[in-house]
């Protein structure tokens, strides 16, 4: 997998310092996985936080206060090794990429593994969705081959990872691996290849219930 | 302005042999060099965050001690020291204050991708591009610089940057997008 289709630097830098919106960096996660490129422009990211976090000065007169602080963490060197409980927690990935029919890491905790015990929901006609049970702006989404969407802008940014299939809008064609970062004014129309139906996730930055937005769209196109 | 005027960082320090006696042997003298760097950049970070001056002080000793038991964890041809605890600051902070464990999760998918597949480089590459950086940082235009650090040490969204400063999110955005870009570029000319 090497993807075409990059997540927008401001997304990047938004995941470096966790003020991007909870769902879109889930989205970005399951991108970052996959794409080294932007894992790269990630580091460069925290890279700046770093530096940044060199260059604070510490403030003026709070030099008692923090010999008091250095006093009490010496005390809690002598005492013996503790958890800091955030050891162990990492094991989230197993076997990574090798098995077709697993998920990516990131969608974990909201879809479940594997595509194969997803719990497609209908939607519209060649519209099956899945909507996270804790974060509503948070979705799957599979659309049957060669389905044409209805042209559609967000009112709000949308991060959408391809994770199988592909579509082509005017920005290009999406293939598994690419992900699209849209701002609120891009309006497209994506059309899905011929052949396997494209799923992907996709999550809005503003507290919309995706599935109902995007359901009423479809709904005005195929009049349900 | 983002640079610290009359700080002396232009004299960059890798703290390389310091954290490999901390986990070697568990050399406190060279943790209290770093905890004396680092504990005052902690607290003026996560207080920067919203944390209360407590919270934050508290915080900042959990990474340090952090660094205490797991300096083995760090590798310095990954990465400066500093951002190491940068990351180690904001993913406890998301953790501990703002309880996302959603967010928690997607930074630990991410890293353990990244130390599966991504080289780490060497420390000469880590140091010169510290250096270059840093050159880059002082040059940001003022307001590049202003919205650069309201990204991240008020971990400001950019639509909130936008309210506050009385300017369109899509403008907030360009000039967010072109200061990382400007940073970047020339990190790449150590390549």
């Amino acid at each position: 997998m090497n993807p075409r289709h990059h997540l927008d630097p401001t997304t990047v830098l938004g995941f470096a310092t966790g003020t991007l919106a909870p769902e879109m960096s889930v989205v970005a996660a399951a991108h970052l996985e996959a794409c080294a490129y932007c894992r790269e422009q990630l580091r460069a990211a925290e890279r700046v936080g770093g530096l940044l976090l060199e260059q604070q000065l510490p403030p003026p007169g709070a030099e008692d206060r923090q010999a008091a602080l250095r006093q009490t963490m010496l005390t809690r060197l002598d005492a013996a090794p503790v958890e800091d409980g955030m050891r162990g927690q990492a094991a989230v990935r197993v076997a990574p990429g090798h098995d077709p029919d697993q998920l990516p890491a990131a969608l974990a905790p909201h879809f479940g593994t594997s595509y194969r015990s997803l719990k497609w929901r209908w939607m519209a006609p060649g519209v099956h969705c899945i909507r996270a049970a804790a974060h509503p702006s948070l979705i799957m989404l599979k659309i049957a081959p060669g389905k044409c969407l209805p042209m559609h802008s967000h009112g709000s940014s949308e991060l959408t990872q391809i994770l199988r299939g592909a579509y082509d809008d005017s920005l290009g064609h999406f293939a598994p691996g690419d992900v699209a970062d849209l701002d609120s004014q891009v309006e497209h129309q994506p059309v899905t290849t011929p052949g396997v139906a494209c799923i992907c996730v996709s999550a809005l930055d503003a507290p919309l219930v995706f599935s109902g937005w995007f359901a009423r769209k479809l709904q005005q196109v195929f009049k349900l | 302005m983002i640079a610290a005027p009359a700080q002396s960082t232009t004299e960059i320090k890798t703290w390389a042999p310091e954290m490999a006696a901390v986990a070697g042997s568990r050399d406190r003298e060279c943790f209290l060099r770093i905890y004396d760097h680092f504990m005052p950049r902690l607290c003026r970070y996560l207080g920067g965050l919203g944390a209360a001056d407590g919270v934050a002080e508290d915080l900042a000793q959990e990474v340090l001690l952090k660094l205490w038991n797991r300096a083995d964890l760090y590798d310095p041809a990954r990465s400066s020291l500093g951002t190491w605890l940068y990351r180690v600051a904001r993913n406890m902070h998301i953790d501990r204050v703002r309880r996302e464990h959603i967010w928690v999760h997607a930074h630990e998918v991410v890293e353990q991708a990244a130390e599966e597949a991504d080289g780490g480089g060497s420390l000469a590459e880590r140091h010169t591009e510290h250096v270059r950086l840093k050159q880059r940082l002082d040059e940001l235009s003022a307001t590049q610089a202003r919205l650069i650090r309201m990204s991240y040490f008020e971990a400001k969204t950019h639509a909130e940057i936008a309210t506050e400063l009385h300017m369109p999110l899509g403008t907030v955005k360009s000039h967010i997008r072109r200061a990382f870009l400007q940073l970047q570029s020339l990190m790449g000319e150590s390549r």
